[in-house]
């Protein structure tokens, strides 16, 4: 009966097992990656992204808690925030103030981001190292820009070399490039230089346009951009189109084409019958 | 003319009084302008959450109805005006039925679409705060003036034969003679009388084919400036017209074997009437069914994705029975009947009449509803219920009872008034007796 028993215990010791272990196979693989963005020099942030592998393909994941870090991945200290995963995978943290002082006590710096162990991912991590750059932009009266990289040694900001760079000008929906050039490498001064050829593009009302520069997915500088806002547009004056005459205006504002034809249209007809009404009255009055 | 042959087409058209069938006849159609009356007050108390119209299907029968009763008035423009102009006289005695039937059904288009206004009691915003731009403008400018001219081109042709009804005091009622004497006492059969209004008809007659095209082409409109599939055509304007022209045309096949056969008219409405009425059907019969060939061919060939939905719903899906209901009953067996001489005799021609008519009335409901059940998004989180649409009882209710109207003021008209015109008829035999002489 004892030995009955005890196989009982076996059997259903054994399935527990093999369903906590099926259940641990059932976790997926998270995938951490981030990158480092100062923006015109005032604005710094991090982008964490997380994604998994499913059916072999990469989907983002959403809604996973991350820490990050500077220079270290544990301490409290060194915590600069949390954010979550929005639907593209994304958790974006601004720097906080809070972080000058860790900032400034080194040229290189080492962020760390953490995730949030879940019922479906394990904790995962992901590092980045900057080195301290700064991208800087000036203009010449013959429309070329001049575009300086720098990096940080010690206390001197250096010119750094053979960094690949783009010049563009700021457009709603994108960067539209200032001649056929895309993209430009710097020389031994850590510059380039690139001349406007877009002339009359639209710029605001009074032909202002925003150039930038831009440092990607540099593996030592991260992602820096720098701005300069130049008279070199044409003048564009918004003019409302609400009270146009148009066919999908409000009521009274159609179209003086429409109205003349239409009021036309209606006042003839209108008038033949009038007129034969009144041929009703002369009938009647020679039937006097 | 001998006075004896004047005196038996005057006895003959007369208007006579209802016996036991009329009587029954207009009481049944009472009856379901009564029944249509009560639901649409019931409609009225409730709002239009009474009818199977929702988010998507928003226009449901009695916009199809709106469609139809436009559509089948345009007849009095073609035989009274087209007809007239190109000095066609076999159509003499279809005039005045042409003209009622497109009085009639103009009047009720106008109701029918207030039925469909949830708050009709704004109705009056129309035209306070109405947009030039809109289609919805134009119909109410386009059916106000038809209908005007229409009953203008009723009226100047019936002021000699109310004379001649004044004269026959013994065959109207007290108030029916009153009636003549207010519209045509002064009529004296002056010779400046006759030119005035010859004139009159003649500039109505002209005035009336643009008012007609332009009445049906403003309510394919209604659909046509809509980016939707199934309505997003330049062809829509042509389309409706050839199809009003066919329903009004079959009407009025139906209404000739009707007055026909109930008030003895064999002399005036003859084969020879079927026979070319039979003729013109058969020929615009065709002439629609070419131009459903293109409204369908064409996105049938190209197949973009929403238009597929659509087609596939009217060919092979949900409105497939409908769809070849409509086809079959309103083009192709009519044409099959009236292509041959006997199907052109007044049974089957009036049989080929009544299918093109209640074809035409589905057509209508395959043109309006199919396409807002097929919207370019997909419904998503709606009711099941959203997904279809099938008429209320009080939707059929107020339809029934909206044709049954139409068909009730074309039954007293012909009760008051000759519905075959006396005085042009008798011109008309007296000059056809003077060139054979």
């Amino acid at each position: 009966m004892n030995t009955i028993k005890n196989k009982y215990i076996v059997v259903i010791l054994l399935s527990f097992f093999s369903i906590a272990s099926f259940a641990q196979d059932a976790k997926n693989d998270l995938m951490l990656s981030m990158g480092y963005y100062n923006n015109n020099n005032l604005t710094q942030y991090l982008v964490a992204h997380a994604k998994t592998k499913i059916d072999g393909k990469f989907q983002m994941v959403p809604d996973v808690a991350i820490k990050f870090y500077i220079n270290n991945d544990s301490a409290a200290t060194n915590l600069l925030g949390t954010a979550v995963t929005n639907d593209k995978g994304d958790a974006i943290l601004m720097m906080p103030p809070s972080a000058k002082a860790e900032w400034m006590k080194s040229v290189k710096h080492t962020f760390a981001i953490v995730s949030t162990p879940s019922k479906l991912y394990d904790e995962a991590k992901a590092t980045v190292d900057v080195s301290k750059a700064k991208l800087k932009i000036d203009t010449t009266d013959d429309k070329k820009l001049i575009v300086t990289l720098l990096e940080l040694k010690d206390t001197a900001w250096v010119p750094v070399k053979a960094v690949d760079l783009k010049v563009a000008i700021k457009r709603l929906d994108g960067d539209l490039n200032v001649n056929e050039t895309a993209t430009y490498t710097t020389d031994s001064t850590g510059t380039i230089t690139a001349e406007f050829k877009r002339d009359s593009l639209p710029g605001d009302k009074d032909g202002n346009l925003t150039l930038i520069a831009k440092v990607e997915d540099n593996d030592i500088y991260g992602n820096l951009t720098a701005e300069k806002v130049v008279k070199w547009g044409s003048k564009f004056q918004y003019v409302s189109q609400f009270d146009r005459r148009t066919l999908f205006a409000r009521r009274g504002h159609s179209p003086w084409w429409l109205e003349l034809l239409a009021y036309a249209i209606v006042v003839s007809v209108w008038g033949v019958l009038i007129y034969l009404v009144g041929q009703i009255k002369k009938i009647k009055k020679l039937g006097v | 003319m001998q006075n004896l042959e004047k005196e038996q087409i005057i006895q003959d058209l007369l208007p006579q009084e209802f016996g036991k069938q009329g009587k029954i006849w207009v009481a049944c159609l009472i009856g379901l302008c009564l029944i249509g009356f009560g639901a649409y007050c019931h409609q009225l108390s409730k709002g239009l959450v009474v009818t199977a119209m929702r988010d998507y299907a928003s226009w449901g029968i009695y916009i199809s109805n709106f469609v139809f009763f436009v559509a089948i008035s345009l007849v009095g423009s073609l035989i009274t005006a087209v007809l007239r102009l190109t000095d066609v006289h076999w159509s003499t005695p279809l005039t005045r039925i042409a003209e009622i039937i497109a009085v009639s059904a103009i009047t009720f288009a106008s109701i029918i679409i207030v039925v469909d206004m949830g708050r009709p009691d704004r109705f009056y915003n129309l035209f306070l705060h109405g947009r030039l731009q809109s289609p919805i403008v134009w119909d109410v400018i386009v059916i106000t003036t038809y209908f005007f001219i229409s009953i203008l081109l009723l009226y100047f042709p019936l002021l000699p034969d109310l004379k001649i009804m004044l004269q026959y005091k013994e065959r109207t009622s007290k108030w029916m003679y009153k009636l003549y004497t207010f519209l045509g006492s002064f009529w004296k059969d002056k010779p400046e009388q006759f030119k005035i209004t010859d004139k009159a008809i003649n500039i109505l007659s002209i005035t009336i084919i643009p008012v007609a095209f332009s009445i049906h082409t403003v309510t394919s409109w209604l659909f046509a400036t809509t980016y939707r599939p199934g309505w997003d055509s330049t062809n829509f304007g042509a389309y409706f017209i050839s199809g009003a022209f066919l329903v009004g045309s079959g009407g009025v096949l139906v209404a000739m074997y009707v007055f026909r056969s109930h008030y003895n008219l064999k002399k005036y409405i003859t084969y020879d009437h079927f026979d070319k009425m039979g003729k013109v059907v058969v020929m615009l019969a065709l002439l629609y069914l070419y131009f459903n060939v293109n409204e369908f061919l064409v996105p049938a060939f190209k197949m973009k994705k929403p238009e597929e939905e659509h087609l596939k719903g009217l060919f092979t899906g949900e409105f497939a029975p409908i769809f070849w209901f409509a086809i079959t009953t309103s083009m192709l067996l009519p044409i099959l009947i009236l292509v041959t001489k006997k199907g052109r005799r007044p049974f089957p021609a009036f049989i080929a009449g009544i299918l093109v008519v209640i074809g035409s009335w589905f057509k209508r409901y395959i043109i309006v509803t199919p396409t807002l059940l097929h919207p370019f998004l997909p419904m998503r989180d709606v009711p099941a219920s959203y997904h279809h649409y099938f008429p209320t009882w009080e939707e059929w209710a107020i339809c029934i009872g909206s044709l049954a109207g139409a068909l009730l003021v074309i039954t007293f008209f012909a009760r008051i008034f000759p519905i075959i015109p006396i005085h042009e008829t008798i011109t008309e035999t007296e000059e056809h007796e003077h060139d054979k002489k």
